[in-house]
This record gives structure tokens, C-alpha cells and sequence, in this order.
């Protein structure tokens, strides 16, 4: 329960941070561009580090959840998919798009993302191939962006979740539609080499010390009989975070 | 603002995330130090703040002491076959795991002493 939080909660973090430092950096003259790429920086190094999962992105695949699904698309989509143009089609294939991406989640986990663009342009065509033939159809009859971002994150996304965890490849993926598409190449390709780095460095990674890092009301001893109570707390074990609020631990010595 | 907040956070994932993309920042010079130290500043506040707002998981803790330690009202433990349980009947050991407690407390009172 406690990890499954976490993602809000560094999100909520993350917002709060940089609205409030955004003041900041006009006063020390750093332009905005910096609270960007900083945000950017923080966030990619959060989802390299794998310590929750993070559904920024498109939903998961979950095949057996379709409906479920729906929600989820009609919340990332949003984040998913900022001001472009691709926005404005989103809308316009309204209940379709949604229906279009439950549905192409449910065949294709891999590629809910570049579909969505695609969908609203050509909804005749049949969803399961339409997930794979679409972008190379449309792509250069419509716009730069599907031309680039689709061709181009089709492969890449297929290798990450053949190996890598799905929340990273796809949050990643996701993080780099919303940029220009020449990023979305770079970022996806950087995050499947990372994915398999990080599996064979998380197994040493994971032999740091596990901490938890809290505050403490009240530590007792009787004997050799330690009774704690903490608050506020982060732990992080096994390479993941979980977050409490309070935290009684009884050790003996 | 004269009330700091804890900085221990900063060692947390997500703390070291920012202390790592704000390094990178300086060292290309694109910030200053000092904006730096601003914005985990800010860090140390926003994360306190939302901790205590929207965390409510409560959790338990059974392990073997093997080390305490008690320094400027910081208490140091290393617990060995630690086993946490959180709600939902969730259950994480681990072998040896440190924990950092400060006083209960947003601000750092020791250096206002």
C-alpha cells in the first residue's frame, strides 16, 4: 500500500518543488528552460531508479483489464499526450480514441501510445493491424509528429517490454512524446540501454543498505527490549520506497 | 521561512535524484550553487509537507538490533532480519537495514539552541 503511493506522492513533490523554484530562477536570471530540464533530469533518474512504479505514462498492459483501463487512458492521456496538435485530435476522436486504445491495449500492449494519434485519423481501419500498418499509412500524409513519433517508438517500445520493466519503457516513451520527436528517439533509445544496464547493476545496486529515513516520538529500552515510535518515514528496501506515517518497531538486542 | 526543515531526505531516492540532476546543472554552469541549495531547501520543505498531508500508511517493525547509537538527538539503528508489515497484510524483510530517525519535529531546533 505504502509503495503503491509513492508515485503520487513524488509526483505531488516534484509539482510543488518546481512551481515554487520557477520564482526563484527568473530572480537568479536562469531561464526557464532550466526548471524544464531540470524537472526532466529529476524525473528521468526517479523512473531509472525504479523504486515504484510510475503510471505517468499510457496504462500498463493489462490485457484481462480492458474497462479498468478506460479510466486510466482518459486520465494519462492527458498528461500523455500535451499541447500539440496531437491534443486536438485526441479530442476529436473523443470516445473512439479511448475505446480505440482499451482495445489496442488489449492486442497490442506494447503500443497504446503512438496509436492514439493514429486512431482518430483512420478509425475504419481494423485495430489490431492498425497498430502496426497505421503509422507507416498516415504517418506522412498528416503530420511531422506522427511521422516521427511513430515509426520511430514502435520498435524501440517492443524492445523494452520484451525485457525491461513496463513502467519505465513506457513512462519513458511517454515523457518523450511529449517532446519534439527528434528526443523521443533518444530518450527511448537511452532508456532500453539503461533497462538492461539497470538489471544487471540492480542486483549490486540492491546490496546498498537498505535506510529509513524518519523522525522518532519516542524510543524506549527495558532490558534488552527496544520499543520505537517513528513518524514521517521513507523507507527504502529491496530497492523500492515506501512512505509512512507512523511506524512502531519493537528490536531486541 | 526562518524554520528549516530536515535535510535528511535528501538521502532518500528521490532526494538524491535532485541532488544529481542540480549537481549536473552546476557542473555544465547552467545554475549556481546557491540556486542549488534553494531549491533542496525547497525540497526538504515540500517533501515534509506532503509526508505529513497525504501519507497515512501505518506500518510495523520486528528485527534483531544489532547496533543503536544516539548523537545530537539523532538515533542511529541497525536492524538485522528486519521485517516490516504494512497495511494490506504487506510484509517486507530485508537482512540489515539503518534507520535515521530525528527528533520529531519540522524544524531543527538543535542549532537554534
Amino acid at each position: 500500500m505504502s509503495n503503491k503511493i509513492v508515485p503520487s506522492i513524488y509526483r505531488a513533490v516534484i509539482d510543488d518543488v518546481i512551481d515554487a523554484i520557477r520564482p526563484e530562477f527568473e530572480e537568479f536570471g536562469v531561464s526557464a528552460d532550466l526548471v524544464r530540464k531540470l524537472q526532466d533530469k529529476w524525473e528521468m533518474k526517479i523512473l531509472a531508479s525504479r523504486v515504484a512504479d510510475f503510471p505517468v505514462e499510457p496504462p500498463p498492459p493489462q490485457p484481462t483489464y480492458p474497462y479498468p483501463a478506460l479510466p486510466h487512458a482518459t486520465h494519462n492521456v492527458p498528461a500523455y499526450v500535451p499541447p500539440s496538435a496531437a491534443q486536438q485530435r485526441l479530442k476529436s476522436g473523443g470516445i473512439d480514441a479511448r475505446y480505440a486504445l482499451a482495445t489496442a491495449q488489449y492486442a497490442f500492449p506494447p503500443l497504446p501510445g503512438p496509436t492514439l494519434p493514429a486512431q482518430n485519423k483512420n478509425t475504419s481501419a481494423p485495430v489490431t493491424a492498425a497498430v502496426y500498418t497505421l503509422p507507416q499509412t498516415d504517418g506522412p500524409s498528416v503530420s511531422e509528429d506522427d511521422d516521427d513519433l511513430e515509426p520511430v517508438s514502435v520498435p524501440t517500445r517492443i524492445g523494452q517490454l520484451s525485457g525491461a520493466p513496463v513502467g519505465k519503457g513506457e513512462l519513458a516513451a511517454g515523457e518523450g512524446l511529449s517532446k519534439d520527436a527528434e528526443q523521443i528517439g533518444s530518450d527511448l533509445d537511452d532508456d532500453s540501454d539503461d533497462s538492461e544496464n539497470d538489471a544487471e547493476e540492480g542486483e549490486e545496486a540492491q546490496s546498498e543498505i537498505d535506510m529509513v529515513f524518519c523522525t522518532y516520538d519516542k524510543v524506549a529500552r527495558v532490558k534488552n527490549k527496544w520499543k520505537c515510535v517513528l513518524k514521517d518515514g521513507m523507507i527504502h528496501a529491496g530497492g523500492k520506497d515506501y512512505l509512512f506515517q507512523r511506524c512502531t518497531g519493537e528490536f531486541e538486542w | 521561512m526562518a524554520t528549516a526543515y530536515y535535510e535528511f531526505y535528501r538521502g532518500s531516492s528521490i532526494g538524491m535524484a535532485l541532488t544529481d540532476s542540480l549537481d549536473e546543472l552546476i557542473t555544465s554552469g547552467a545554475i549556481t550553487p546557491q540556486l542549488a541549495m534553494k531549491v533542496l531547501q525547497q525540497f526538504d520543505k515540500s517533501l515534509a509537507d506532503t509526508m505529513v498531508k497525504q501519507v497515512k500508511a501505518k506500518t510495523t517493525l520486528k528485527g534483531h538490533l544489532k547496533t543503536y547509537r544516539l548523537c545530537d538527538d539523532v538515533w542511529t539503528f541497525i536492524v538485522k532480519q528486519a521485517s516490516f508489515k504494512m497495511e494490506q497484510n504487506e510484509v517486507i524483510t530485508t537482512p540489515r537495514i539503518k534507520i535515521i530517525a530525528c527528533k520529531n519535529g519540522d524544524a531543527i531546533e538543535a542549532g537554534k539552541k
